[in-house]
């Protein structure tokens, strides 16, 4: 028996080795994305053939860890794991993060500071390249895009769209269960829309954004908290980010928080109701970037830095991530505009226009609010 | 007449080894954790935070997997009832084709197909509408507890029903005439004679049942993320977003005592049945 | 009851059985097929292929992860089958000190939530340089399987009647050639609904797929989840169709092994 066993494992052995998935003799580019399945979508089928034809022998895998700074974290976890396992390089060679974990991966030293060795990396000079949540990653990242939630209506059902919180609440008592959002646990979108509840109920808003931190501007959201209590009484909870908009195209909801880029991608490819409108509320709504990082220990750290210059080029940030992903781009608005028609870059600002958008979009909370929220938010709102 | 004492533990010391390697081991690292500050300090700090922010979301675990074990075991007794005890051969045929095809879908695609069918506008309340059954404006969506209350019993009816069947079929059917030759009506002999003699059957098949239903993450978690939900998706959520292994880990101390105890409970039965053989 | 009555009644109960069985999975086929699909409309305004194209599109590499998923979850299945029979055997016949707590023991991984366990998994496996490959990812699985195939495979052996065993060694058969030529046979059938369980359970394991075998490895699981998690509704259910090829093809293969007699001795 004993013999037969090890035969076994002998034969499973040799068997591994023509496991699918195990060529050799190329450079394979591990490309971590958190996010929702675009941006797996974005590197698969726009990015990663575009690299691999301009340099053969390289292989881009990307894989998707989900959506939230759950993904993020995901990633944080690989490296972390990989650091202190010894590893002399790490098997993920480009990661996409959110700004919280992007902030702690420089705080932890799991990045490499390498966008002064990035010829794009002059072009991105807006703030939140230099400040993640109030850490400073001056260096270690590039933008890879920026986005804004926004409200979603469907201007059918509600014929005047809110301009405030007040406005929401006030549509949510009168229309029980028609406002949908998802909470904080499913996904950015339900996250910001509980942070823009606090910018506009909170006793002191802008200290969330600009800090610093003490325990008793925490302890005094509480009265916020218990109003979003009330509130979600008499709305619906949906699954996720992508939940919203699809309760939105089912006709379950009438009105919801969504990321902006989402909303258009969707009605681009016939997944959301060519009628449903944006709007944003007056003490703001955040929005966030996602930076493209280099780990540290990189096995393919030279081929990264190739591949981050490709994807914040003007060109790519043009075509690829305003026209055929709708986001905000990633570098200065100056020098992507060029190679767009003004058509596509209006497109950007249907419903929401520029000015609207520089009033009323705002930051995420520094990331030490930022967790305490959350806890705050589960235990007031959630029990 | 079968192997000795010391031939029996070397035919299970590989599986054993295993397990011990790949998973106590590594539950030993969470349990430890479960009981560690992030300094790596003892504390029961981690339990406190549990009780603080999930202590609803433990009892509503509690609840949606009784509630689920509940129907299982009706479902699951019908079906096998019906199995056994049915006049036409035309209807056992079908129900027989038709039962088990849950058991073949794994969790992650029957979550799929639920966020679809169960939803507010989903298939089945426009089916339902269809028929004249429901108004429109009656509808409802299900993607909460019950959602998930709606898919356990889906996908896990089939493997108890499979098991329930299986033993009624090998009871003795001279008991089950003589009753209905004094005139017993079938629900009673089912209630009264058969399923007295699958209980441990059942309750075999409701454990392993239970416990699939404490770990799985896939179907709460596409169903609803909200509170109330289950302990896995707070654990993911206390891992993945918080980064927050403490808590995690006093969660799944939890949740393993209330496996665990089911577990025990069924296999102190089960050798007090052995015992008095 | 009425005779009269007994078929109309018949066929709403099993039609209501057929509706809740059968009516999530049509759902999932219309799915895969709606290219537009928006309220109040009660069935797609656009129907196509269009994702489908996408899904197998070569970047789509739904197929490589199928291939690999089927590939992993046959390896796992082996490799359960290898731990278990032995195992079961002991624990059906054997004297087993503490045999309770042993099966107990296979029973932890299914209890204990796996995730926690999964990520001190990927740090142990950092050392062994086992993240990341079919090997790793196939042992993480194993063990998940060996609650089914143990129990499954005690049942089995239990299942058989001693006397049998007991005439093939009156007649002068060795213990190993009784095992090998009267015992395994058969235990075979209860053996193989062991190895349904075990096949199925891995081809739908996500969690402990990820923190190992990613980014090398990628799972159809994997890929569906991520699709749902995007609420990409057409993917995710042309990849959950996918999914169901092999799992209904190894029911239609082995349906016939799946007794419930063995079934029925689950746990003895």
């Amino acid at each position: 028996m004993k013999r037969r066993t090890m035969l076994g494992a002998v034969a499973a052995g040799a068997m591994f080795a023509f496991a699918p998935g195990a060529h050799a003799q190329q450079v394979n580019l591990n490309v971590m994305t958190a996010g929702d399945q675009n941006m797996v979508d974005y590197i698969t089928e726009y990015l990663g053939p575009m690299f691999e034809k301009a340099n053969p022998g390289v292989k881009v895998r990307a894989v998707g860890t989900g959506p939230g700074d759950a993904g993020s974290q995901r990633i944080w976890e690989r490296l972390e794991a990989q650091k202190k396992a010894g590893a002399a390089a790490v098997d993920v060679d480009v990661a996409v993060v959110h700004q919280k974990m992007a902030g702690m991966m420089v705080k932890d030293g799991l990045l490499a500071k390498y966008r002064g060795q990035v010829s794009t990396g002059s072009m991105a000079t807006n703030d939140v390249t230099k400040n993640a949540l109030g850490v400073n990653v001056d260096g270690y990242v590039i933008p890879m895009f920026n986005s804004q939630i926004a409200i979603a209506y469907n201007p059918d059902k509600v014929k005047t769209p809110p301009a405030s919180y007040d406005d929401l609440v006030a549509f949510a008592a009168a229309n029980p269960k028609r406002f949908g959002h998802n909470g904080i646990r499913g996904g950015m979108s339900g996250v910001g829309f509980v942070f823009g509840w606090l910018y506009a109920y909170a006793p002191q808003p802008a200290k969330l954004i600009d800090g610093p931190y003490d325990d008793a501007t925490v302890a005094s959201l509480t009265p916020a908290l218990q109003k979003m209590k009330a509130f979600n009484g008499n709305v619906t909870i949906t699954p996720g980010n992508a939940g919203t908009l699809d309760a939105l195209n089912r006709g379950e909801i009438d009105m919801g928080p969504v990321w902006m880029d989402m909303f258009y991608s969707w009605q681009a490819d016939g997944k959301l109701s060519p009628n449903l409108k944006l709007t944003l509320l007056k003490t703001g709504l955040p929005g966030q970037p996602m930076y493209y990082v280099v780990p540290e220990k990189a096995a393919n750290a030279a081929v990264a830095r190739k591949f981050v210059e490709l994807a914040t080029s003007p060109q790519v940030q043009a075509k690829g991530i305003v026209e055929r992903f709708n986001w905000l781009p990633g570098i200065d608005a100056n020098h992507v505009q060029q190679f767009l028609d003004k058509k596509v870059w209006d497109k950007l600002f249907k419903d929401v226009p520029p000015d609207m958008l520089k009033a009323m979009g705002k930051p995420m909370p520094q990331s030490d609010y930022f967790t305490k929220i959350q806890e705050q938010y589960e235990k007031i709102v959630l029990n | 007449m079968g192997p000795n004492r010391n031939i029996s533990i070397l035919l299970t010391v590989p599986a054993l080894v295993v397990v011990a390697l790949l998973f106590i081991y590594p539950l030993g690292f969470s349990l430890v954790g479960a009981f560690q500050d992030k300094a790596g300090a003892w504390t029961l700090g981690n339990f406190g935070r549990a009780w603080d922010l999930y202590r609803l979301d433990t009892a509503f675990t509690v609840v949606i997997v009784l509630v689920s074990c509940a129907l299982i075991a009706f479902f699951s007794v019908a079906i096998g009832g019906y199995l056994t005890l049915g006049e036409s051969r035309v209807a056992k045929a079908i129900l027989n084709f038709v039962y088990r095809w849950p058991l073949f879908i794994p969790f992650i695609v029957a979550a799929q197909c639920m966020r679809t069918f169960i939803a507010r506008n989903g298939m089945m309340n426009m089916t339902l509408v269809y028929f004249g059954i429901l108004d429109l404006d009656q509808v409802q969506g299900f993607l909460d507890w019950r959602g998930i209350v709606f898919t356990f019993v889906w996908k896990q009816t089939p493997f108890v029903a499979l098991m329930v069947a299986g033993a009624m079929a090998g009871l003795d059917r001279a008991t089950i005439e003589a009753a209905r030759n004094l005139g017993a009506s079938r629900l009673r002999i089912l209630v009264e004679i058969v399923v007295p003699q699958v209980s441990r059957t059942l309750a075999v098949g409701l454990v392993l049942s239970f416990v699939t239903m404490m770990s799985v993450l896939s179907v709460p978690l596409m169903l609803s993320g909200q509170s109330p939900s289950m302990l896995t998706v707070n654990m993911a959520w206390r891992i993945n977003s918080v980064g927050d292994y403490g808590t995690a880990n006093a969660l799944g101390f939890v949740s393993y005592l209330m496996t665990g105890f089911a577990a025990w409970f069924y296999l102190r039965h089960g050798m007090r049945e052995r015992a008095g053989r | 009851m009425s005779a009269a009555l007994r078929w109309p009644l018949r066929a709403v109960l099993l039609g209501l059985a057929v509706f809740v069985i059968f009516g999530p999975l049509a759902n999932l086929l219309i799915w895969s097929v709606a290219e537009a699909w928006f309220w109040p409309n009660k069935l797609p305004s656009q129907w196509g292929f269009r994702f489908w194209e996408v899904v197998f599109r070569p970047t789509g590499r739904a197929m490589e992860s199928l291939w690999l998923s089927v590939w992993i979850a046959l390896l796992t299945t082996a490799a359960s089958l290898a731990l278990s029979i032995p195992a079961g055997y002991a624990l059906a016949r054997g004297r087993l000190p503490w045999r309770p707590v042993v099966l107990l023991l296979f029973l932890m991984p299914q209890a204990f939530p796996s995730l926690p366990v999964y990520i001190n998994i990927a740090q142990i496996f950092f050392a062994f340089d086992l993240n990341g490959t079919v090997p790793g990812v196939v042992l993480v699985h194993t063990v998940h399987g060996l609650v089914y195939s143990v129990w499954i495979a005690t049942a089995a052996f239990a299942a058989i009647e001693p006397e049998l065993e007991q005439a093939a060694r009156n007649m002068g058969a060795g213990a190993p050639r009784t095992f090998f030529e009267v015992t395994l046979p058969l235990a075979a059938p209860g053996l193989v609904a062991s190895a349904i369980f075990v096949f199925l359970e891995s081809l739908d394991e996500f969690t402990g797929s990820f923190f190992v075998g990613a980014p090398e490895v990628r799972t159809l699981p994997l890929l569906l989840y991520n699709a749902a998690a995007g609420g990409n509704i057409q993917i995710a259910s042309i990849s959950a169709l996918i999914l169901l090829v092999p799992s209904v093809a190894f029911m239609l293969l082995v349906e016939r092994f799946l007794k419930g007699e063995v079934m029925a001795k689950l746990g003895r």
